[in-house]
């Protein structure tokens, strides 16, 4: 608050009190919705991006699981065994027996030409060590250029044989009655149970995460595209013009921010309840919990970006800043590598985006039903976040009213200077 | 002969005109030295540990004897869970999981020993939150062997009882055993699988982005008619001259980025130096292409950069490397094609991961050349634009 007052000081205020600081902030509003609908870079990243992004990005996930992975096939068993395994095999819903290959080599060959992505091989004396008693083997090859095809065809394979097992355990299990068998092969019962994200779904898991990064990014993008444009459009290459509107850093910080603030109450509005609705993602949140959640998030990013913003020169520049981070951001939220095993030097890192705790909040209320208490933390660090960025953002331009002053007040002398040589000149040449 | 000397004689001027450029502007360093290098090291440190180890896990233990505990100490020996609290109730535990303090619980009732003993068939659960897949999918590989494991203790006991032989008892509980061998990356490592994807990602977004922006600064700074009267009005030249220096620095920086996890870090490599070397080259080459392309398709340094942007970022979904290309619609299966990123995938996982030839990966590399050939279409359109158009924000 003490630089706004000694800020105050020198150019002749707008209007006297309360009445005049609210119009000014107005005015500033009113400029920067203006540039920001007549400006066709900004438009792009405040409007197009976030309403048409989350739409391509849920497409792109919305099959969620991998169905009927290609597996190729070697039996050199050729017996019933064999045949029964493949045909359960195939019937999982994840994996489809593709191809039947003579050997391993013509396998390894179809999984080059992308074919398949993975072989169950049987040996030639699958059967007969299985009904010998002795344990049988089956080879199990997989790319591990996929995770999700490995997960497929590993745990299909790994049910289908547990179950054919358990059936062979059956009759040599000393059993009299069907229950006996059951508890000879089953003494433990065991449930395992998906408690959220129930699917497994790959969308469900990455997208809430990907859409609260997009508010981020994009008004990361918008904000530094605006401030290079004023920048440019500046004589002197200032983020700041001079001007009896502009005399106040709590004018210009909460006139900008103000705007963006509009913009993006909509566009959070749409990518956290119209998305996940259009393409029916898990969404748990309580409305208020989401509005707690989103309104310091808006606002530490708002200011984040108004911080980055003075480090713009050029308006083109910040994509080259901005854009490469989604993905760094992406993985310091959590969401594909465990946040639990992040580091501590990039944990600390990540302490400093607003988007690290904005997903894993949005995921928490949203995926998981949590509720505002669940979050605290994320919520907090939001809080600090923003008020941290605010005052950044305050010095940030108060640094830039004072330079814009010092260029226009050399400019002022420059021009003085001239006009009093050129007189002297005209005198002495009298 | 006379006029290759003046050709070569306007390229070296000119690249030395880029140079200083590039000096002058600290742009160019961050994105494509300082930049690139703090992606390779971020990715290669952020999963050094390769595969998650010690996730935490909860344990809601109602029935509390000598069996439960050394059941739940075996599940604390695993290498990836780490049994990180004891809860009162299956709901105390469902909100540890809210909080985010534990990504899986078992829960193991009261009685569980004294019906298994009894023979009674007890019932323990586990659950686990998939909202992370990679710790959801480990804690229930481990859950499900400890529970098996339990299981299968109790008829181990009995059939030794009985006199039987440790192979015997074997044979009985695991009739069908599984070989499974993880082609190429046997560990798992979560390293080798993402970053060898993500971090080329990043890269060949700076290509992208700093072609595009390089070509149109010559319009916004006005010095698009200098540029064009070194080349003698020559766009091929004027452009070979002026990418020569970022495509020798991009090919250091992605050589480095090969010998940093190829040489140093050791990700497994069977397709050889050879292939390496083709990969790093086709890339830089087919980056810039599209940068070019982009620019000359729209020569608006800021619709020109937006699109290289949104192409490659869209990639790093798009190519299939998360999640595959054939789970999604046929739609964006198609679409992906035309993603330089998707092709720099399918090459690296068939001829460099798995060591397959060449041959098997023939289309990705015709893509690739295509993309680097894309100028051929645009480069009367760059010569108009640089000689007509003024800068328009």
């Amino acid at each position: 608050m003490s630089e706004e007052k000694s800020s105050h000081t020198p150019i002749k205020k707008a209007g006297s009190g309360i009445l005049g600081f609210l119009s000014s902030l107005c005015y500033i509003w009113w400029l920067e919705t203006k540039s920001t609908i007549k400006d066709e870079g900004v438009l792009i990243f405040f409007i197009l991006v976030p309403l048409a992004y989350p739409l391509l990005y849920s497409w792109i996930y919305n099959n969620e699981v991998v169905r009927e992975v290609p597996v190729a096939i070697v039996d050199l068993s050729h017996s019933a065994s064999s045949r029964e395994f493949i045909r359960d095999f195939d019937a999982s819903p994840d994996v489809h027996a593709a191809y039947y290959c003579n050997s391993l080599r013509e396998a390894q060959g179809l999984a080059g030409k992308q074919a398949v992505h993975g072989v169950l091989y049987f040996p030639e004396d699958f059967d007969r060590t299985l009904n010998r008693g002795d344990q049988a083997h089956v080879g199990v090859y997989c790319d591990m250029s996929l995770m999700l095809t490995y997960k497929a065809i590993y745990q299909s394979a790994l049910a289908v044989s547990l179950k054919m097992g358990e059936e062979r355990q059956k009759p040599r299990s000393f059993s009299f009655t069907e229950r006996d068998e059951e508890l000879n092969t089953e003494p433990l019962s065991v449930d395992a149970q998906p408690i959220f994200n129930t699917t497994g779904g790959y969308g469900n898991a990455v997208l809430p995460g990907v859409l609260i990064l997009i508010l981020q990014q994009t008004l990361l993008l918008g904000i530094g595209l605006s401030a290079g444009t004023a920048r440019e459009n500046n004589r002197f290459q200032d983020l700041v013009p001079i001007g009896r509107h502009y005399d106040g850093i709590m004018k210009i910080v909460l006139g900008k921010s103000s705007c963006y603030f509009m913009v993006y109450c909509v566009m959070s509005a749409y990518i956290t309840m119209a998305v996940p609705y259009f393409f029916s993602f898990t969404m748990l949140a309580r409305p208020s919990d989401l509005f707690w959640l989103l309104l310091p998030y808006l606002l530490a990013v708002i200011f984040f970006g108004m911080t980055l913003s003075c480090m713009v020169r050029y308006r083109e520049n910040v994509m080259l800043l901005v854009v490469f981070t989604s993905v760094p951001f992406l993985f310091l939220t959590g969401v594909s590598w465990p946040q639990s095993n992040i580091p501590g030097i990039w944990q600390g890192f990540s302490w400093l985006i607003p988007s690290t705790f904005g997903v894993r909040g949005y995921l928490r209320i949203s995926s998981m039903g949590g509720s505002i208490d669940d979050i605290l933390p994320e919520i907090r660090g939001l809080w600090i976040q923003a008020v941290v960025y605010f005052v950044t953002t305050c010095f940030v331009y108060r640094y830039q009213i004072i330079s814009a002053r010092k260029h226009a007040i050399a400019h002022y002398q420059m021009i003085q200077n001239s006009i009093r040589s050129a007189r002297e000149k005209r005198a002495d040449g009298k | 002969m006379k006029k290759l000397h003046i050709y070569i004689r306007r390229l070296f001027h000119l690249s030395a005109r880029e140079v200083g450029l590039m000096v002058h502007n600290p742009i160019y360093i961050c994105c494509m030295v300082v930049f690139p290098l703090v992606v390779i090291l971020f990715f290669t440190s952020l999963m050094s540990e390769g595969q998650p180890e010690k996730l935490p896990c909860g344990v809601v233990d109602n029935d509390n004897t000598s069996m439960t505990r050394a059941m739940i100490r075996q599940l604390d020996a695993f290498q990836s869970t780490h049994v990180a609290g004891h809860y009162n109730s299956v709901a105390e535990a469902r909100e540890a999981i809210q909080r985010n303090e534990i990504y899986a619980f078992l829960y193991i009732p009261e009685g569980t020993t004294a019906r298994l003993i009894s023979k009674r068939q007890p019932k323990v659960s586990f659950y686990y939150s998939n909202v992370t897949l990679v710790a959801g999918s480990m804690l229930f590989k481990d859950l499900k062997t400890v529970t098996t494991l339990s299981s299968a203790a109790v008829g181990s006991a009995k059939l030794q009882m009985l006199g039987k032989t440790p192979s015997e008892i074997r044979d009985f509980i695991q009739p069908i055993a599984l070989d499974v061998h993880m082609v190429g990356n046997p560990w798992m490592n979560y390293n080798v699988y993402l970053s060898s994807i993500m971090v080329p990602g990043i890269l060949i977004l700076f290509m992208f982005l700093i072609t595009a922006y390089s070509i149109g600064t010559e319009l916004k700074f006005g010095r698009a008619h200098g540029w064009m009267a070194m080349a003698d009005g020559n766009i091929f030249i004027a452009l070979t001259g002026k990418l020569l220096p970022q495509t020798l620095i991009f090919l250091s920086i992605f050589l480095g980025y090969e010998w940093y996890v190829y040489g140093y870090l050791d990700f497994p490599h069977p397709g050889g130096l050879h292939m390496i070397l083709l990969l790093a080259a086709l890339t830089v080459f087919s980056s810039q292409g599209f940068g070019v392309f982009a620019f000359g398709l729209m020569p608006s340094l800021r619709m020109s950069m937006s699109v290289c942007s949104l192409w490659a970022v869209v990639g790093f979904s798009a190519c299939g490397a998360t999640f595959p290309l054939f789970a999604m619609d046929g739609m964006i299966e198609a679409l992906a094609q035309i993603i330089p990123l998707r092709h720099y995938y399918m090459i690296y996982q068939i001829c460099i991961f798995n060591g397959y030839p060449l041959i098997d990966a023939w289309l990705n590399v015709v893509a690739l050349v295509a993309f680097a050939a894309l100028p051929i279409l645009v480069t009367r359109n760059i010569k108009r634009a640089m000689v007509e158009y003024v800068y328009i924000p």
